[in-house]
């Protein structure tokens, strides 16, 4: 395991000081912003229920060829830096349109630090992933946290200029899989984590790890 | 009211579509998506917009409406043989002009059985295969197997198949078949491939002629009847995914080894081009594409309802009334209902022409399209070369991964074969193409398969 508590200390002092992320809502195409459903501060909240049912918070609409769009939010946290001047104006597609100041949830702050602690699978290339599908159904009966890999097991396929290429796990041993970083046929930045894993042996110390930020971050 | 054409598409065919705007004096708007920041047909617009995706219908029309736009160029791929879309862009509230075809020219064109149907009836010979879609597999195995008796009748000897989606095309969603034993699980395979990735299960057999070689005839049709062709293209050098790699022009070598008469041969393939070109009043460019044999028999494959990648090949080698040809420029006049304003006696052939595709493709590790970043990207300028790019030569650039990895086309031109060829070898041996891979590997290209290539033109291949 790559990671001891004197580590761990200091990666939870470096979240403490900022417990927050900032995620920026882009136009996901042009067209013309004919209303802002929300104020400049105020609180917004991302999709939320078990099965993430209940929408977010509405933030504008977005209106191309008479079609209005509405564009909610999809992360808890405050609006903030919103593009007013835009309003009643065409704009392209990918374009700012406000900011939303994100706290870090519990979750969230183990998710990041196990970065630093699990064997992370990063991505090759800028591509669209998706995981095999034989490990998409396992994980699906089984959860996180349970399915274990091995060495030459097919983790990934990436869709990548219009090939289809699996992406296998090169290491040696057994491995659980413990978190998914993304999201299946989002675009995936080369070098951005897509899985971690446990090799199974470290597994009982993986679970003090995580004791311990929970213990530290309910404080 | 000045004319200003929407740019529906990227790279250098979108840098084409400009240069020609601007020769017909055009007003023109260009798109991008993010990952083409860099690319050059994004620097060199004057007008430009940000859009999610070139295949986003919505947002190439919110642009165009946003711009005052009358016409759209889409270019080739993306949208271009997309007739849903061509219908739309000239029946909505503000209709603009589609430049190609008519929608229900590429509707019923781009359906490869309905094409073979009409060109059947007007007596134009198309590869034996089945005529309508298949989608089980015993019928498969059925329809291979009169297939097979159709071919040994007609001569063929050693029959191998290939199954083909009809919804694909550029050589996606085919596999060979050798022995009828294989045709089911190959079936149910493609049958797959083309659900996933056309939405369209429908499969068709055909036989797969063992040698040949691929001409295609380059049609011009204005709306007032007119037609012109500009001679044929030799497109026989391909990756082993059937995609072009060298294309010349003409279509035969008339001083080459045929056991038949080359410019008869021709003559037939650009007069039954014209026929069904004729049958569906065809307006604008278009490439009527063919399998020859080396016995001389000859098969119509498919119709490509856009500009071609290769146009150019065959503009260098066209004079009309002594000038040289811009067939970007002739596609968009004829949209606009301009008439030709020359006939086919007013075009001349003199000379050969040559397109390389360069493409960041690994040819020793299955023509794996590679990304990465190109350092150096230099050759030297002659009178004899024209290079298409959209690759900047004075900055690093960023190979997006979103599409084909094609780097730039070069268009030689030469006299005669042997001057030609040795034009092709110098600009082979000066281009250099340096960069890296996201692992840091040295970035490969093809040039290594194009100078191994460059020795089979004009040769009868297989595939």
């Amino acid at each position: 395991m790559k990671i001891d508590f004197s580590h761990l200390t200091q990666i939870l002092q470096r979240f403490k000081a900022k417990p927050y992320k900032i995620y920026p809502v882009l136009t996901p195409h042009t067209g013309k912003i004919i209303e802002f459903k929300i104020k400049e501060g105020e609180e917004v909240r991302g999709p939320s229920g078990k099965w993430l049912e209940k929408p977010g918070t509405p933030l504008f609409i977005l209106e191309r060829e008479k079609n209005p769009k509405l564009i909610r939010a999809q992360y808890n946290g405050i609006a903030q830096n919103i593009r007013t001047d835009l309003l009643n104006r065409f704009v392209e597609a990918g374009e700012k349109v406000l900011e939303i100041k994100h706290p870090l949830s519990q979750e969230e702050i183990i998710s990041e630090v196990l970065l630093n602690a699990l064997l992370v699978i990063r991505a090759p290339e800028t591509a669209r992933y998706i995981l095999s599908p034989e490990l998409g159904k396992r994980l699906e009966k089984e959860g996180l946290g349970k399915v274990s890999v091995k060495e030459g097991d097919e983790l990934l396929i990436m869709t990548f200029m219009k090939r289809e290429t699996p992406i296998f796990l090169k290491e040696r041993g057994t491995y659980i899989i413990y978190q998914i970083y993304f999201k299946p046929f989002e675009l995936v930045q080369a070098g951005e984590p897509l899985l971690g894993l446990c090799p199974v042996e470290d597994l009982p110390h993986l679970e003090k790890i995580i004791q311990r930020i929970k213990a530290e971050w309910s404080l | 009211m000045k004319d200003k054409v929407l740019i529906a598409n990227r790279g250098e065919i979108a840098l084409r579509i400009m240069e020609a705007c601007e020769l017909l004096g055009l007003d023109y708007v260009a798109v991008y998506t993010k990952e083409d920041e860099e690319s050059l047909h994004v620097r060199l617009a004057k007008k430009k917009y940000r859009i999610s995706d070139y295949r986003d219908m919505n947002d190439l029309l919110a642009v165009a409406d946003e711009e005052k736009c009358t016409a759209i160029h889409p270019g080739y791929g993306f949208l271009s043989e997309n007739y849903r879309f061509a219908r739309r862009v000239v029946k909505r509230e503000r209709p603009l002009i589609w430049i190609g075809p008519t929608w229900e020219v590429i509707r019923d064109l781009g359906n490869k059985l309905y094409m073979k149907k009409v060109a059947h009836k007007l007596g134009i010979p198309v590869i034996p295969g089945s005529v309508e879609p298949i989608y089980n597999e015993i019928e498969a195995e059925l329809k291979a197997q009169e297939i097979l008796e159709q071919a040994y009748e007609e001569g063929f000897e050693e029959v191998s198949f290939l199954v083909k989606a009809v919804a694909g095309g550029g050589g996606m969603g085919i596999e060979e078949v050798k022995n009828l034993e294989e045709i089911r699980p190959v079936f149910r395979k493609v049958r797959a491939y083309a659900k996933r990735l056309f939405g369209d299960e429908g499969v068709i057999i055909e036989i797969k002629i063992p040698l040949f070689q691929h001409i295609e005839v380059q049609i011009l049709g204005s709306k007032h009847g007119e037609y012109v062709h500009f001679g044929t293209r030799n497109c026989t050098i391909q990756s082993p995914f059937r995609q072009k790699r060298i294309e010349l022009a003409p279509g035969f070598y008339q001083m080459g080894q045929y056991n038949f008469d080359p410019a008869k041969k021709e003559a037939e393939i650009i007069e039954h081009s014209l026929n069904l070109a004729r049958h569906f009043n065809y307006d604008s460019v278009g490439t009527f594409e063919w399998l020859v044999t080396p016995e001389g028999k000859y098969y119509l494959m498919e119709v490509n309802t856009r500009i071609q990648v290769e146009n150019e090949i065959s503009a260098k080698i066209s004079f009309v009334k002594n000038k040289p040809v811009n067939l970007l420029k002739e596609q968009i006049r004829v949209a606009f209902e301009e008439k030709l304003g020359y006939s086919q006696r007013d075009v001349a052939f003199k000379g050969m022409s040559l397109e390389f595709r360069l493409i960041a493709e690994d040819t020793k590790r299955g023509f794996t399209p590679l990304s990465g970043v190109i350092t150096r990207f230099d050759y030297k300028e002659h009178p004899w070369l024209t290079m298409r790019t959209h690759v900047p030569k004075d900055k690093p650039y960023t190979i997006p991964t979103q599409f084909d990895p094609n780097l730039a086309l070069a268009i030689i031109y030469g006299e005669k074969f042997d001057d030609l060829m040795e034009k092709s070898k110098q600009f082979l041996n000066e281009i250099v193409i340096e960069g890296h891979t996201f692992k840091n590997e040295p970035l490969v290209t093809n040039i290594e398969f194009l100078k191994e290539k460059l020795g089979d033109v004009y040769k009868f291949l297989s595939i």
